[in-house]
């Protein structure tokens, strides 16, 4: 209760005619204000400065968070080389090509498996899956193919499919990739060869 | 004098914050006009699309997207001193009207550059106008390989028109990349073939059938429908009683939706597949519930793995389009900005300004832009057909289109 009322009225500060009065009457605020102008103005001024410091901290030019490293399979590619020559004795069934992979950006990729989608054939690679790929750095794959059934496999498809899985920090994603008209005719090749006495 | 105090304080403070406020503001324009231009020269770039009818979701869709192409090319101010308009027409899916719009855009002289047609057989009757005129064409959605490889593309390519290109994959892979999906991930033996004898859908038709066949496939029917009916019980009835497993139809999305719905009305509980030309939101509507399960390929990889598509998109919607961006949005922007670009390197050739003979230039531009898209890397091989060759099926599930598989073809 410190509290002591001016000597004479402030400007504007005249006392109302019928106060309400509940609680004990410490003067009108702006009568407050003008004893403690001083303490009042540092406050604002020193919540103006704070404010502003704030809003310039919390808007502050920041870098941006790197982008998400992008899907796999939009930055890998599948290009078909060559057949692989194959020896007089060995096993018709048998038939290996190469593929070139290539990742054109980003963090790692690893290879998952690597497969086709016909019931009669089956599919390893060298290297074996799982293997990674890096940006800048094309990797040679042999895929080796064994026919297991002729009677499930196509002889002529015009734009067979090799799937792949492929995986990195964004996603893991199965992906088709077609290898063309060449690969078409090279594997159509093989299979006729080995399914020539057919087994399956 | 202490109420002015008072206020001075209050003011002082007011004007302070907002000084703050202003000194922190980041890049927003305040929302200002997109197409506010760029000075000097304005450059047209036509519009050829279905936009009434049957097709005008897909053709909209088309013209909304190319437009915002020119609006950010002007934003940007991507070709100085060059402001890029659009010029729209509508050809209702109609072979004739489209060649009368061919010429008329020719007649333009500012007109350096066309994005369309959304039909085969549309752009079939536009190519000579255009070429002629020395005009680019790229059309987002043409998928016949006749277009850009000649009519014996099987045997020979011949590319026929210098001033054509496209960005949207052909039917030469997007029928057999069909076929071997439903034959060896669907595990469908037994199709009836459908198509409504147009260009597209005829061709398409034809190239998934040959690759169906050669997989192992049996081709238990085929028929041809009237793409001005939408009655089809009879051929419904058919489906039913072939045996078929799965149903392909060559065609458009109109005829699509009705179809599927009266062969599953007719008790054969299999799913139709299509195209691009079915790969849209209204195929939903007018399938129904029983589509569910039906299956379409469309060009591109999905949107949501592609993230210059995600900006566009978001671009799209602030731009507040009423039509969805359908099918072809991000090839119509990528075949608009192509124009720009080839606009950019002509200008930019001719010390800031177009030459006389621009629009012959802006052709031997086109064959060597290259740049990074909304569907990715978008250039063109010696035939005006993109070299970017992504595809994916989509399946109908819970009302809309899910990503089912993709493929990149790299032959």
């Amino acid at each position: 209760m410190s509290g002591v009322g001016p000597v004479e009225p402030g400007e504007g500060t005249r006392v109302r005619t019928a106060p309400v009065a509940h609680r004990p009457q410490r003067g009108s605020p702006l009568r407050n204000f003008e004893r403690h102008r001083r303490a009042a103005l540092g406050t604002l001024l020193a919540s103006a400065v704070l404010a502003g410091s704030g809003y310039l901290y919390l808007t502050r030019p920041r870098p941006q968070p790197p982008p998400d490293p992008p899907h796999p399979s939009q930055v890998t590619a599948v290009d078909y080389l060559k057949p692989q020559a194959t020896g007089g004795g060995s096993d018709p069934r048998n038939f290996s090509f190469d593929v070139e992979m290539t990742l054109e950006s980003g963090p790692p990729v690893t290879v998952v498996r690597i497969s086709q989608p016909y019931a009669g054939l089956s599919v390893t690679s060298s290297p074996r899956t799982p293997f990674r790929t890096e940006a800048g750095a094309p990797r040679k794959i042999t895929i080796t193919m064994r026919v297991t059934e002729c009677g499930k496999v196509p002889r002529n498809a015009g734009l067979p499919f090799l799937d792949v899985t492929l995986r990195n920090t964004r996603a893991i994603e199965d992906h088709s990739f077609i290898l063309g008209s060449q690969y078409a005719q090279d594997l159509s090749r093989a299979l006729q060869v080995a399914c020539s006495n057919d087994f399956g | 004098m202490r109420q002015r105090s008072l206020i001075a304080i209050t003011a002082a403070l007011a004007a302070g914050a907002l000084t703050l406020t202003a000194c922190g503001s980041r890049d927003d324009d305040g929302g200002g006009s997109s197409d506010s231009g760029n000075g000097g020269t304005t450059v047209v770039i036509g519009v050829d699309a279905p936009l009434t009818g049957d097709l005008s979701a897909l053709g909209l869709g088309i013209k909304n997207s190319v437009d915002l192409a020119a609006k950010t090319a002007n934003k940007e101010k991507y070709v100085e001193g060059v402001t890029f308009k659009i010029e729209a027409l509508d050809d209702q899916g109609q072979a004739s009207v489209g060649q009368q719009n061919a010429t008329k855009l020719v007649a333009n002289d500012d007109v350096l550059g066309v994005v369309g047609p959304l039909n085969s057989s549309v752009g079939e009757s536009m190519q000579k106008v255009f070429d002629q005129a020395k005009l680019v064409e790229v059309s987002p959605a043409n998928t016949n390989p006749a277009l850009t490889q000649g009519v014996n593309w099987q045997k020979e390519k011949a590319r026929p028109y210098k001033s054509y290109f496209r960005t949207a994959t052909t039917d030469a892979i997007q029928g057999p990349f069909a076929a071997q999906y439903v034959f060896n991930d669907a595990k469908k033996k037994k199709v009836f073939v459908i198509d409504d004898k147009k260009t597209y859908g005829a061709g398409l038709a034809a190239t998934f059938t040959e690759e169906f066949k050669k997989l192992g496939g049996k081709v238990v029917g085929t028929e041809h429908i009237n793409p001005d009916s939408k009655d089809f019980n009879a051929v419904a009835t058919k489906v039913k009683n072939s045996g078929a497993d799965v149903v392909y139809y060559g065609g458009e999305y109109p005829q699509a939706g009705p179809l599927s719905k009266q062969i599953k009305e007719a008790g054969a509980k299999i799913p139709l597949v299509g195209g691009d030309g079915i790969y849209s939101a209204d195929f939903i509507k007018l399938a129904g519930a029983a589509g569910t399960g039906d299956l379409a390929t469309s060009v591109g990889a999905p949107v949501e793995e592609l993230p210059s598509a995600k900006e566009f998109v978001a671009n799209y919607k602030a731009a507040g389009y009423k039509e969805a961006y359908e099918a072809y949005g991000g090839y119509s922007y990528d075949s608009a900005w192509a124009i720009i670009e080839a606009v950019k390197k002509v200008v930019e050739d001719n010390d800031g300004k177009l030459p006389d003979d621009a629009r012959a230039k802006v052709v031997d531009a086109m064959q060597n832009v290259s740049f990074d898209g909304v569907t990715g890397k978008v250039s063109f091989d010696e035939f005006g057909d993109a070299t970017n060759k992504q595809l994916t099926v989509y399946s109908v599930k819970d009302g809309d289109w899910a990503t089912v598989k993709s493929g990149t073809f790299t032959g």
